[in-house]
Protein backbone atom coordinates (compact mmCIF):
# COMPACT_ATOMS: atom_id res chain seq x y z
CA UNK A 1 0.00 0.00 0.00
CA UNK A 2 1.46 3.24 -0.72
CA UNK A 3 -1.13 5.11 1.11
CA UNK A 4 -2.45 9.02 -0.04
CA UNK A 5 -0.37 11.82 -0.96
CA UNK A 6 -1.55 15.82 -0.27
CA UNK A 7 -2.28 15.65 -4.15
CA UNK A 8 -5.06 12.52 -3.44
CA UNK A 9 -6.57 14.99 -0.45
CA UNK A 10 -6.67 17.70 -2.26
CA UNK A 11 -8.61 16.14 -5.56
CA UNK A 12 -10.90 14.17 -2.80
CA UNK A 13 -11.53 17.31 -0.59
CA UNK A 14 -12.17 19.28 -4.09
CA UNK A 15 -14.64 16.38 -5.44
CA UNK A 16 -16.51 16.55 -1.69
CA UNK A 17 -16.89 20.00 -1.69
CA UNK A 18 -18.33 20.26 -5.13
CA UNK A 19 -20.74 17.83 -4.75
CA UNK A 20 -22.33 19.33 -1.43
CA UNK A 21 -22.66 22.36 -2.43
CA UNK A 22 -24.32 21.50 -5.86
CA UNK A 23 -26.34 19.19 -3.96
CA UNK A 24 -27.41 21.61 -1.59
CA UNK A 25 -28.03 24.78 -3.66
CA UNK A 26 -30.35 23.07 -5.76
CA UNK A 27 -33.17 22.54 -2.61
CA UNK A 28 -34.24 25.87 -3.17
CA UNK A 29 -36.07 25.00 -6.61
CA UNK A 30 -38.14 22.33 -4.77
CA UNK A 31 -41.51 23.73 -4.12
CA UNK A 32 -43.39 20.45 -3.98
CA UNK A 33 -43.52 17.12 -3.08
CA UNK A 34 -43.51 15.89 -6.93
CA UNK A 35 -40.58 18.27 -7.53
CA UNK A 36 -39.01 16.31 -4.60
CA UNK A 37 -39.99 12.73 -5.89
CA UNK A 38 -39.65 12.80 -9.92
CA UNK A 39 -37.98 16.30 -10.19
CA UNK A 40 -40.99 18.03 -11.58
CA UNK A 41 -41.12 15.83 -14.87
CA UNK A 42 -38.59 17.70 -16.19
CA UNK A 43 -35.44 15.47 -16.69
CA UNK A 44 -33.79 15.15 -20.63
CA UNK A 45 -32.32 12.39 -22.15
CA UNK A 46 -28.41 13.52 -21.64
CA UNK A 47 -29.28 14.16 -17.26
CA UNK A 48 -30.97 11.05 -17.63
CA UNK A 49 -28.46 8.79 -19.07
CA UNK A 50 -25.64 10.47 -16.42
CA UNK A 51 -28.20 9.74 -13.59
CA UNK A 52 -28.94 6.03 -14.69
CA UNK A 53 -25.36 5.51 -15.07
CA UNK A 54 -24.22 7.21 -11.85
CA UNK A 55 -26.51 5.11 -9.57
CA UNK A 56 -26.26 2.32 -11.36
CA UNK A 57 -23.06 1.70 -10.70
CA UNK A 58 -21.37 2.01 -7.06
CA UNK A 59 -18.34 1.23 -5.24
CA UNK A 60 -20.85 -2.31 -4.41
CA UNK A 61 -21.06 -2.87 -8.04
CA UNK A 62 -17.53 -2.42 -8.40
CA UNK A 63 -16.41 -4.80 -5.96
CA UNK A 64 -19.44 -7.58 -6.47
CA UNK A 65 -18.19 -7.64 -10.42
CA UNK A 66 -14.56 -7.88 -9.83
CA UNK A 67 -15.03 -10.61 -7.52
CA UNK A 68 -17.13 -12.14 -10.48
CA UNK A 69 -14.33 -11.21 -12.75
CA UNK A 70 -11.59 -13.17 -9.95
CA UNK A 71 -13.69 -16.40 -8.99
CA UNK A 72 -15.54 -17.16 -12.95
CA UNK A 73 -12.51 -15.09 -15.52
CA UNK A 74 -14.33 -13.30 -18.60
CA UNK A 75 -17.49 -15.34 -17.87
CA UNK A 76 -18.06 -12.77 -15.28
CA UNK A 77 -19.06 -10.14 -17.28
CA UNK A 78 -22.28 -12.10 -18.85
CA UNK A 79 -24.52 -10.99 -16.50
CA UNK A 80 -23.61 -7.09 -18.13
CA UNK A 81 -24.47 -8.64 -21.39
CA UNK A 82 -27.54 -9.88 -20.51
CA UNK A 83 -28.48 -6.59 -18.84
CA UNK A 84 -27.49 -4.59 -21.59
CA UNK A 85 -29.63 -7.12 -23.53
CA UNK A 86 -32.79 -6.88 -22.16
CA UNK A 87 -32.65 -3.21 -21.40
CA UNK A 88 -32.08 -2.49 -25.17
CA UNK A 89 -34.79 -4.62 -25.90
CA UNK A 90 -37.29 -2.76 -23.24
CA UNK A 91 -36.14 0.21 -24.26
CA UNK A 92 -36.71 0.35 -28.03
CA UNK A 93 -40.20 -1.74 -27.82
CA UNK A 94 -41.13 0.75 -24.27
CA UNK A 95 -42.73 -3.04 -23.15
CA UNK A 96 -43.89 -2.46 -19.87
CA UNK A 97 -42.13 0.93 -19.65
CA UNK A 98 -44.59 2.98 -21.98
CA UNK A 99 -48.13 2.29 -20.06
CA UNK A 100 -46.02 2.85 -16.76
CA UNK A 101 -44.97 6.37 -17.54
CA UNK A 102 -48.09 7.20 -19.76
CA UNK A 103 -50.56 6.75 -16.64
CA UNK A 104 -48.61 9.41 -14.95
CA UNK A 105 -47.83 7.73 -11.68
CA UNK A 106 -45.25 8.53 -9.10
CA UNK A 107 -44.36 4.56 -8.37
CA UNK A 108 -45.53 1.27 -9.44
CA UNK A 109 -47.51 -0.16 -6.75
CA UNK A 110 -49.70 2.85 -7.48
CA UNK A 111 -50.08 2.01 -11.01
CA UNK A 112 -50.90 -1.67 -9.62
CA UNK A 113 -54.06 0.01 -7.52
CA UNK A 114 -55.96 1.06 -10.47
CA UNK A 115 -56.17 -2.81 -11.63
CA UNK A 116 -55.68 -4.81 -8.09
CA UNK A 117 -56.92 -2.11 -5.78
CA UNK A 118 -55.64 -0.54 -2.65
CA UNK A 119 -54.66 -4.08 -0.58
CA UNK A 120 -52.13 -5.06 -3.37
CA UNK A 121 -50.60 -1.36 -3.75
CA UNK A 122 -49.74 -1.67 0.16
CA UNK A 123 -48.52 -5.11 -0.42
CA UNK A 124 -46.26 -4.58 -3.54
CA UNK A 125 -45.29 -1.18 -1.64
CA UNK A 126 -44.34 -3.69 1.36
CA UNK A 127 -42.60 -5.83 -0.82
CA UNK A 128 -40.52 -3.39 -2.47
CA UNK A 129 -39.02 -1.58 0.79
CA UNK A 130 -38.42 -5.13 2.09
CA UNK A 131 -36.33 -6.26 -0.88
CA UNK A 132 -34.41 -3.10 -1.82
CA UNK A 133 -33.53 -2.30 1.74
CA UNK A 134 -32.56 -5.76 2.52
CA UNK A 135 -30.55 -5.05 -0.73
CA UNK A 136 -29.13 -1.80 0.18
CA UNK A 137 -28.25 -2.73 3.39
CA UNK A 138 -24.93 -4.55 2.60
CA UNK A 139 -23.58 -1.11 0.34
CA UNK A 140 -21.98 1.20 3.25
CA UNK A 141 -19.74 -2.08 4.57
CA UNK A 142 -18.80 -2.99 1.21
CA UNK A 143 -18.18 0.39 0.04
CA UNK A 144 -16.03 0.93 3.40
CA UNK A 145 -14.03 -2.25 3.00
CA UNK A 146 -13.17 -1.13 -0.49
CA UNK A 147 -11.89 2.42 0.87
CA UNK A 148 -9.91 1.10 3.31
CA UNK A 149 -8.15 -1.15 1.64
CA UNK A 150 -7.43 0.56 -1.54
CA UNK A 151 -5.91 3.36 0.77
CA UNK A 152 -3.96 1.57 3.34
CA UNK A 153 -6.37 3.68 6.21
CA UNK A 154 -6.70 1.98 9.45
CA UNK A 155 -9.76 -0.52 9.22
CA UNK A 156 -10.64 1.54 12.75
CA UNK A 157 -11.57 3.92 10.67
CA UNK A 158 -14.79 2.48 9.11
CA UNK A 159 -17.47 2.79 10.61
CA UNK A 160 -16.53 6.37 11.39
CA UNK A 161 -15.78 6.94 7.25
CA UNK A 162 -18.79 5.36 6.20
CA UNK A 163 -21.06 7.45 8.44
CA UNK A 164 -19.73 10.83 7.94
CA UNK A 165 -19.83 9.74 3.95
CA UNK A 166 -23.71 8.87 4.71
CA UNK A 167 -24.43 11.56 6.82
CA UNK A 168 -23.56 14.23 4.01
CA UNK A 169 -25.10 11.91 1.56
CA UNK A 170 -28.40 12.23 3.45
CA UNK A 171 -28.19 15.83 4.24
CA UNK A 172 -28.17 16.60 0.49
CA UNK A 173 -31.14 14.39 -0.53
CA UNK A 174 -33.30 15.40 1.92
CA UNK A 175 -32.71 19.08 1.49
CA UNK A 176 -33.27 18.82 -2.50
CA UNK A 177 -34.61 15.11 -3.16
CA UNK A 178 -34.81 13.76 -6.62
CA UNK A 179 -33.00 17.79 -8.22
CA UNK A 180 -29.87 17.56 -5.81
CA UNK A 181 -30.09 13.64 -6.91
CA UNK A 182 -30.16 14.27 -10.33
CA UNK A 183 -27.56 17.23 -9.95
CA UNK A 184 -24.72 15.33 -8.10
CA UNK A 185 -25.36 12.02 -10.22
CA UNK A 186 -24.24 14.08 -13.46
CA UNK A 187 -21.16 15.43 -11.50
CA UNK A 188 -20.49 11.95 -9.96
CA UNK A 189 -21.13 10.38 -13.25
CA UNK A 190 -18.39 13.04 -15.05
CA UNK A 191 -15.83 12.12 -12.12
CA UNK A 192 -16.26 8.20 -11.83
CA UNK A 193 -15.96 7.93 -15.59
CA UNK A 194 -13.05 9.19 -15.61
CA UNK A 195 -11.19 7.38 -12.87
CA UNK A 196 -12.42 4.25 -14.47
CA UNK A 197 -11.17 4.72 -17.83
CA UNK A 198 -7.99 5.86 -16.70
CA UNK A 199 -7.34 3.22 -14.11
CA UNK A 200 -8.58 0.43 -16.49
CA UNK A 201 -6.55 1.72 -19.45
CA UNK A 202 -3.42 1.78 -17.24
CA UNK A 203 -3.77 -2.11 -15.96
CA UNK A 204 -3.82 -2.88 -19.24
CA UNK A 205 -0.89 -0.71 -19.65
CA UNK A 206 1.02 -2.25 -16.80
CA UNK A 207 -0.14 -5.84 -16.76
CA UNK A 208 -0.36 -6.36 -20.82
CA UNK A 209 -3.72 -8.67 -22.19
CA UNK A 210 -2.27 -11.63 -22.81
CA UNK A 211 -1.15 -11.98 -19.09
CA UNK A 212 -4.77 -11.35 -18.08
CA UNK A 213 -5.54 -13.90 -20.59
CA UNK A 214 -3.33 -16.19 -19.12
CA UNK A 215 -4.31 -16.28 -15.43
CA UNK A 216 -7.41 -16.80 -16.41
CA UNK A 217 -6.73 -19.70 -18.60
CA UNK A 218 -4.82 -21.21 -16.03
CA UNK A 219 -6.98 -20.64 -12.76
CA UNK A 220 -10.63 -21.30 -14.86
CA UNK A 221 -9.88 -23.34 -18.11
CA UNK A 222 -12.36 -23.03 -20.75
CA UNK A 223 -15.58 -21.72 -18.31
CA UNK A 224 -13.22 -18.43 -17.80
CA UNK A 225 -14.14 -17.76 -21.02
CA UNK A 226 -17.64 -19.14 -21.98
CA UNK A 227 -20.45 -19.35 -18.79
CA UNK A 228 -21.70 -22.91 -19.98
CA UNK A 229 -18.50 -24.59 -19.22
CA UNK A 230 -17.94 -22.96 -15.88
CA UNK A 231 -18.29 -25.25 -13.20
CA UNK A 232 -20.02 -22.62 -10.43
CA UNK A 233 -22.01 -21.45 -13.64
CA UNK A 234 -24.15 -22.82 -16.05
CA UNK A 235 -27.53 -22.79 -17.99
CA UNK A 236 -29.04 -22.21 -14.25
CA UNK A 237 -26.30 -19.01 -13.39
CA UNK A 238 -27.16 -17.83 -16.72
CA UNK A 239 -31.32 -18.32 -17.19
CA UNK A 240 -31.54 -16.75 -13.70
CA UNK A 241 -29.55 -13.32 -14.15
CA UNK A 242 -31.40 -13.32 -17.47
CA UNK A 243 -34.85 -13.21 -15.34
CA UNK A 244 -33.22 -11.24 -12.87
CA UNK A 245 -31.64 -8.85 -14.94
CA UNK A 246 -35.00 -8.30 -17.13
CA UNK A 247 -36.84 -7.87 -13.80
CA UNK A 248 -34.74 -4.95 -12.68
CA UNK A 249 -34.70 -3.05 -15.89
CA UNK A 250 -38.67 -3.75 -15.70
CA UNK A 251 -39.37 -2.40 -12.29
CA UNK A 252 -36.17 -1.70 -10.18
CA UNK A 253 -36.73 1.51 -7.97
CA UNK A 254 -33.53 3.52 -9.09
CA UNK A 255 -34.32 2.87 -12.97
CA UNK A 256 -38.19 3.18 -12.98
CA UNK A 257 -37.85 6.41 -10.90
CA UNK A 258 -35.72 7.76 -14.23
CA UNK A 259 -38.78 6.42 -16.76
CA UNK A 260 -40.87 7.99 -14.33
CA UNK A 261 -38.97 11.63 -14.07
CA UNK A 262 -38.50 11.93 -17.56
CA UNK A 263 -40.64 14.36 -19.93
CA UNK A 264 -42.64 11.53 -21.21
CA UNK A 265 -42.54 8.15 -22.09
CA UNK A 266 -40.64 8.65 -25.69
CA UNK A 267 -37.47 10.39 -23.14
CA UNK A 268 -37.84 7.61 -21.07
CA UNK A 269 -37.70 4.74 -23.53
CA UNK A 270 -34.46 6.90 -25.05
CA UNK A 271 -32.29 7.00 -21.56
CA UNK A 272 -32.79 3.46 -21.70
CA UNK A 273 -31.65 2.60 -25.14
CA UNK A 274 -28.58 4.63 -24.69
CA UNK A 275 -27.62 3.69 -21.71
CA UNK A 276 -27.74 -0.09 -22.24
CA UNK A 277 -24.74 -0.78 -23.69
CA UNK A 278 -23.26 1.04 -20.16
CA UNK A 279 -24.10 -2.14 -18.54
CA UNK A 280 -21.26 -3.91 -20.27
CA UNK A 281 -19.07 -1.73 -19.21
CA UNK A 282 -20.70 -1.67 -15.20
CA UNK A 283 -19.50 -6.16 -15.57
CA UNK A 284 -16.52 -5.74 -17.92
CA UNK A 285 -14.04 -2.77 -16.30
CA UNK A 286 -14.48 -3.61 -12.55
CA UNK A 287 -14.16 -7.30 -13.83
CA UNK A 288 -10.92 -6.66 -15.61
CA UNK A 289 -9.50 -5.25 -12.49
CA UNK A 290 -10.70 -8.52 -10.66
CA UNK A 291 -9.15 -10.17 -13.33
CA UNK A 292 -5.91 -8.85 -12.75
CA UNK A 293 -5.76 -8.94 -9.06
CA UNK A 294 -5.75 -13.21 -10.11
CA UNK A 295 -3.22 -12.00 -12.58
CA UNK A 296 -0.47 -10.10 -10.30
CA UNK A 297 -1.73 -11.26 -6.95
CA UNK A 298 -0.54 -14.89 -4.63
CA UNK A 299 -3.42 -16.17 -2.56
CA UNK A 300 -1.28 -15.87 0.33
CA UNK A 301 -2.11 -11.57 -0.45
CA UNK A 302 -5.57 -12.38 -0.78
CA UNK A 303 -6.21 -14.46 1.69
CA UNK A 304 -9.74 -15.96 1.76
CA UNK A 305 -12.13 -13.31 0.99
CA UNK A 306 -12.17 -13.01 -2.99
CA UNK A 307 -14.15 -9.62 -2.45
CA UNK A 308 -10.57 -7.70 -1.31
CA UNK A 309 -8.76 -8.86 -4.38
CA UNK A 310 -9.27 -6.15 -5.90
CA UNK A 311 -8.73 -3.36 -3.87
CA UNK A 312 -6.05 -5.12 -2.73
CA UNK A 313 -4.70 -5.11 -6.30
CA UNK A 314 -5.29 -1.06 -6.81
CA UNK A 315 -3.48 -0.08 -3.53
CA UNK A 316 -0.37 -2.19 -4.70
CA UNK A 317 -0.58 -0.93 -8.87
CA UNK A 318 -2.00 2.85 -8.87
CA UNK A 319 0.26 5.61 -8.15
CA UNK A 320 0.45 8.63 -6.26
CA UNK A 321 -2.21 11.74 -8.01
CA UNK A 322 -4.26 8.38 -9.76
CA UNK A 323 -5.00 7.21 -6.46
CA UNK A 324 -7.00 10.64 -5.03
CA UNK A 325 -8.66 10.38 -8.99
CA UNK A 326 -9.84 6.48 -7.93
CA UNK A 327 -11.33 7.43 -4.78
CA UNK A 328 -12.81 10.21 -5.83
CA UNK A 329 -14.40 8.39 -8.32
CA UNK A 330 -15.29 5.22 -6.22
CA UNK A 331 -16.82 8.05 -3.60
CA UNK A 332 -18.78 9.48 -6.41
CA UNK A 333 -20.33 5.95 -7.24
CA UNK A 334 -21.48 5.49 -4.11
CA UNK A 335 -22.79 8.71 -3.30
CA UNK A 336 -24.64 8.59 -6.24
CA UNK A 337 -26.20 5.40 -5.67
CA UNK A 338 -26.50 5.89 -2.06
CA UNK A 339 -28.91 9.18 -2.46
CA UNK A 340 -30.55 7.45 -5.34
CA UNK A 341 -31.57 4.53 -3.41
CA UNK A 342 -32.62 6.38 0.05
CA UNK A 343 -34.51 8.28 -2.47
CA UNK A 344 -36.89 6.22 -4.89
CA UNK A 345 -37.03 3.45 -1.46
CA UNK A 346 -38.35 6.20 0.33
CA UNK A 347 -40.99 7.36 -2.64
CA UNK A 348 -42.44 4.28 -2.33
CA UNK A 349 -42.51 4.22 1.47
CA UNK A 350 -43.66 7.24 1.57
CA UNK A 351 -46.56 7.47 -1.97
CA UNK A 352 -47.61 3.69 -1.09
CA UNK A 353 -47.21 2.58 2.17
CA UNK A 354 -47.62 5.88 4.80
CA UNK A 355 -50.21 7.60 2.27
CA UNK A 356 -52.82 5.62 1.70
CA UNK A 357 -53.43 5.62 5.82
CA UNK A 358 -53.78 9.40 6.11
CA UNK A 359 -57.56 10.60 6.15
CA UNK A 360 -57.27 13.39 4.33
CA UNK A 361 -54.79 15.01 1.97
CA UNK A 362 -51.64 16.58 3.04
CA UNK A 363 -50.80 19.93 1.85
CA UNK A 364 -46.81 20.54 -0.01
CA UNK A 365 -45.07 21.20 3.09
CA UNK A 366 -46.51 17.99 5.23
CA UNK A 367 -45.49 16.05 2.42
CA UNK A 368 -42.26 16.96 1.94
CA UNK A 369 -41.91 17.07 5.85
CA UNK A 370 -42.83 13.09 5.73
CA UNK A 371 -40.59 12.30 2.94
CA UNK A 372 -37.70 13.94 4.53
CA UNK A 373 -38.47 12.05 7.49
CA UNK A 374 -38.52 8.78 5.76
CA UNK A 375 -35.05 9.46 4.11
CA UNK A 376 -33.60 9.96 7.62
CA UNK A 377 -34.70 6.94 8.92
CA UNK A 378 -33.24 5.14 5.66
CA UNK A 379 -30.27 6.55 6.54
CA UNK A 380 -30.27 5.44 9.90
CA UNK A 381 -31.35 1.99 9.01
CA UNK A 382 -28.16 1.65 6.40
CA UNK A 383 -26.28 2.62 9.52
CA UNK A 384 -27.56 0.21 11.42
CA UNK A 385 -28.12 -2.58 9.26
CA UNK A 386 -25.32 -1.94 7.07
CA UNK A 387 -22.11 -2.34 9.45
CA UNK A 388 -23.53 -5.50 11.63
CA UNK A 389 -24.61 -7.88 8.14
CA UNK A 390 -21.73 -10.30 7.19
CA UNK A 391 -22.92 -11.72 3.89
CA UNK A 392 -22.31 -15.85 3.05
CA UNK A 393 -21.76 -16.52 -0.23
CA UNK A 394 -20.78 -14.24 -3.13
CA UNK A 395 -22.03 -10.77 -3.21
CA UNK A 396 -24.01 -10.77 -6.53
CA UNK A 397 -25.69 -13.72 -5.39
CA UNK A 398 -26.75 -12.19 -2.07
CA UNK A 399 -28.18 -9.34 -3.93
CA UNK A 400 -29.89 -11.26 -6.35
CA UNK A 401 -31.65 -13.34 -3.88
CA UNK A 402 -32.66 -10.51 -2.11
CA UNK A 403 -33.26 -8.21 -5.13
CA UNK A 404 -35.56 -11.64 -6.15
CA UNK A 405 -38.01 -10.64 -2.94
CA UNK A 406 -39.67 -8.41 -4.77
CA UNK A 407 -38.21 -8.44 -8.79
CA UNK A 408 -39.87 -11.42 -9.48
CA UNK A 409 -43.30 -10.78 -8.11
CA UNK A 410 -43.29 -7.28 -9.35
CA UNK A 411 -42.52 -7.79 -13.00
CA UNK A 412 -44.99 -10.56 -12.95
CA UNK A 413 -47.48 -7.93 -12.01
CA UNK A 414 -46.46 -5.14 -13.91
CA UNK A 415 -46.38 -7.08 -17.14
CA UNK A 416 -49.84 -8.69 -15.77
CA UNK A 417 -50.64 -5.26 -14.88
CA UNK A 418 -49.94 -3.97 -18.26
CA UNK A 419 -50.75 -6.68 -21.05
CA UNK A 420 -53.56 -9.18 -19.08
CA UNK A 421 -57.10 -8.56 -19.20
CA UNK A 422 -57.80 -11.52 -16.94
CA UNK A 423 -55.17 -10.65 -14.46
CA UNK A 424 -57.04 -9.68 -10.81
CA UNK A 425 -56.38 -9.28 -7.06
CA UNK A 426 -56.12 -12.99 -6.16
CA UNK A 427 -53.39 -13.49 -8.89
CA UNK A 428 -51.50 -10.72 -7.93
CA UNK A 429 -51.47 -11.32 -3.60
CA UNK A 430 -50.71 -14.88 -4.71
CA UNK A 431 -47.92 -13.61 -6.71
CA UNK A 432 -46.43 -11.37 -4.17
CA UNK A 433 -46.93 -13.85 -1.48
CA UNK A 434 -45.21 -16.56 -3.68
CA UNK A 435 -42.35 -13.63 -4.72
CA UNK A 436 -41.09 -13.20 -1.13
CA UNK A 437 -41.68 -16.82 0.46
CA UNK A 438 -39.54 -18.43 -1.98
CA UNK A 439 -36.47 -15.84 -1.93
CA UNK A 440 -36.56 -14.97 2.13
CA UNK A 441 -36.49 -19.25 2.72
CA UNK A 442 -33.25 -19.38 0.75
CA UNK A 443 -31.17 -17.17 2.45
CA UNK A 444 -32.65 -18.40 5.62
CA UNK A 445 -31.81 -21.89 4.65
CA UNK A 446 -28.22 -20.74 3.77
CA UNK A 447 -27.93 -20.04 7.39
CA UNK A 448 -29.64 -22.71 9.60
CA UNK A 449 -30.70 -26.07 9.44
CA UNK A 450 -29.51 -29.43 7.74
CA UNK A 451 -29.81 -27.72 4.00
CA UNK A 452 -27.00 -25.00 4.37
CA UNK A 453 -24.64 -26.62 1.81
CA UNK A 454 -27.48 -27.58 -0.81
CA UNK A 455 -28.77 -24.04 -0.84
CA UNK A 456 -25.58 -22.12 -0.64
CA UNK A 457 -24.68 -24.43 -4.34
CA UNK A 458 -28.39 -24.33 -5.84
CA UNK A 459 -29.02 -20.52 -5.31
CA UNK A 460 -29.39 -19.61 -8.64
CA UNK A 461 -31.82 -22.92 -8.97
CA UNK A 462 -34.30 -21.15 -6.55
CA UNK A 463 -34.08 -18.03 -8.01
CA UNK A 464 -35.37 -19.49 -11.30
CA UNK A 465 -37.94 -21.34 -9.01
CA UNK A 466 -38.90 -18.02 -7.38
CA UNK A 467 -39.84 -16.77 -10.79
CA UNK A 468 -41.54 -19.70 -12.40
CA UNK A 469 -43.64 -20.35 -9.34
CA UNK A 470 -44.77 -16.34 -8.99
CA UNK A 471 -46.06 -16.50 -12.97
CA UNK A 472 -47.85 -19.40 -11.89
CA UNK A 473 -49.44 -18.06 -8.83
CA UNK A 474 -50.66 -14.99 -10.95
CA UNK A 475 -52.25 -17.56 -13.54
CA UNK A 476 -54.07 -19.87 -11.06
CA UNK A 477 -55.01 -17.16 -8.28
CA UNK A 478 -56.64 -15.30 -11.17
CA UNK A 479 -58.31 -18.15 -13.04
CA UNK A 480 -59.59 -19.29 -9.85
CA UNK A 481 -61.33 -15.84 -8.61
CA UNK A 482 -62.65 -15.95 -12.20
CA UNK A 483 -64.10 -19.23 -11.90
CA UNK A 484 -65.11 -18.62 -8.67
CA UNK A 485 -67.12 -15.73 -9.66
CA UNK A 486 -69.12 -17.86 -12.63
CA UNK A 487 -70.05 -20.54 -10.17
CA UNK A 488 -71.81 -17.44 -7.81
CA UNK A 489 -73.62 -15.62 -10.64
CA UNK B 1 -0.22 0.31 -27.09
CA UNK B 2 -0.47 -1.28 -30.84
CA UNK B 3 1.36 -5.14 -29.02
CA UNK B 4 -1.77 -4.53 -26.60
CA UNK B 5 -4.79 -3.76 -29.27
CA UNK B 6 -2.96 -6.60 -31.53
CA UNK B 7 -2.96 -8.88 -28.32
CA UNK B 8 -6.70 -7.78 -27.46
CA UNK B 9 -8.42 -8.56 -30.95
CA UNK B 10 -6.01 -12.14 -31.46
CA UNK B 11 -6.18 -13.49 -28.35
CA UNK B 12 -9.78 -14.05 -27.13
CA UNK B 13 -10.83 -11.58 -29.11
CA UNK B 14 -14.34 -11.84 -28.47
CA UNK B 15 -13.55 -10.69 -25.02
CA UNK B 16 -10.63 -8.12 -26.21
CA UNK B 17 -13.24 -6.72 -28.59
CA UNK B 18 -15.85 -6.03 -25.92
CA UNK B 19 -13.24 -4.55 -23.67
CA UNK B 20 -12.00 -1.97 -26.47
CA UNK B 21 -15.85 -1.16 -27.70
CA UNK B 22 -16.84 -0.73 -24.11
CA UNK B 23 -13.98 1.90 -23.52
CA UNK B 24 -14.34 3.24 -26.62
CA UNK B 25 -17.92 3.64 -25.69
CA UNK B 26 -17.56 4.76 -22.45
CA UNK B 27 -15.24 7.37 -23.45
CA UNK B 28 -17.21 8.83 -26.22
CA UNK B 29 -20.62 9.19 -23.65
CA UNK B 30 -18.92 10.37 -21.36
CA UNK B 31 -17.71 13.22 -23.19
CA UNK B 32 -21.12 13.73 -25.18
CA UNK B 33 -23.08 13.37 -21.73
CA UNK B 34 -20.54 15.73 -20.07
CA UNK B 35 -21.66 18.60 -22.10
CA UNK B 36 -25.26 17.77 -22.95
CA UNK B 37 -26.15 17.48 -19.72
CA UNK B 38 -25.35 20.57 -18.37
CA UNK B 39 -27.77 22.06 -20.78
CA UNK B 40 -30.50 19.78 -19.52
CA UNK B 41 -29.64 20.94 -16.20
CA UNK B 42 -29.94 24.59 -17.18
CA UNK B 43 -33.22 24.05 -18.83
CA UNK B 44 -34.66 21.91 -16.26
CA UNK B 45 -33.78 24.81 -13.42
CA UNK B 46 -35.02 27.41 -15.53
CA UNK B 47 -38.10 25.49 -16.18
CA UNK B 48 -38.61 24.67 -12.53
CA UNK B 49 -38.17 28.17 -11.51
CA UNK B 50 -40.91 29.36 -13.60
CA UNK B 51 -43.32 27.57 -12.64
CA UNK B 52 -42.61 27.79 -8.90
CA UNK B 53 -42.88 31.90 -9.68
CA UNK B 54 -45.89 30.95 -11.34
CA UNK B 55 -47.34 29.19 -8.39
CA UNK B 56 -45.97 31.63 -5.98
CA UNK B 57 -48.12 34.25 -8.11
Amino acid sequence: MQGLSWIDGGIIGLYLFLVMAAGIWVRKYVGKVEDFLVAGREMDVYLGIASLAATEFGIVTCMYAAQNGYDKGFSGAVPGLLFFAAMFVVGRTGFCIKPLRDAGVITIPELFERKFGSRIRRAAGVVIVLGGLLNMGVFLRTGGEFLITVSGLNPDYLQSMMTALLVGVALYTILGGMLSVLVTDFLQFVVMSLGLLVTTVLLLYRIGWETLVAAVEIEHGAGGFNPFLHQEMGWSYVIFNLLLNTAAVLTWQTMIARVLSAKNSAIGRKIYTRTSFFFVARFLIPGIWGIAALAVLTPDQIGSNTLLAMPTMLGMMIPAGLMGLLIAAMLAADMSTDASYMLTWGSIIYNDIVAPFRKKNWNEKKGLFWNRTIIALIGLFLLVYGLWYRIEGDLWTYLGITGTIYLSSISVLLIACCYWEKANNWGAGAAIAVGALVPVLTLVLQKIGPWTLWFQRYDTSCGIAAFVLVALAMVAGSLLKAKVQTLRE
Amino acid sequence: MMTILFHMLSDHAFWGALVLVSLLWYSTITIYVAIKGVRDIRKMLQRLSELKSARER
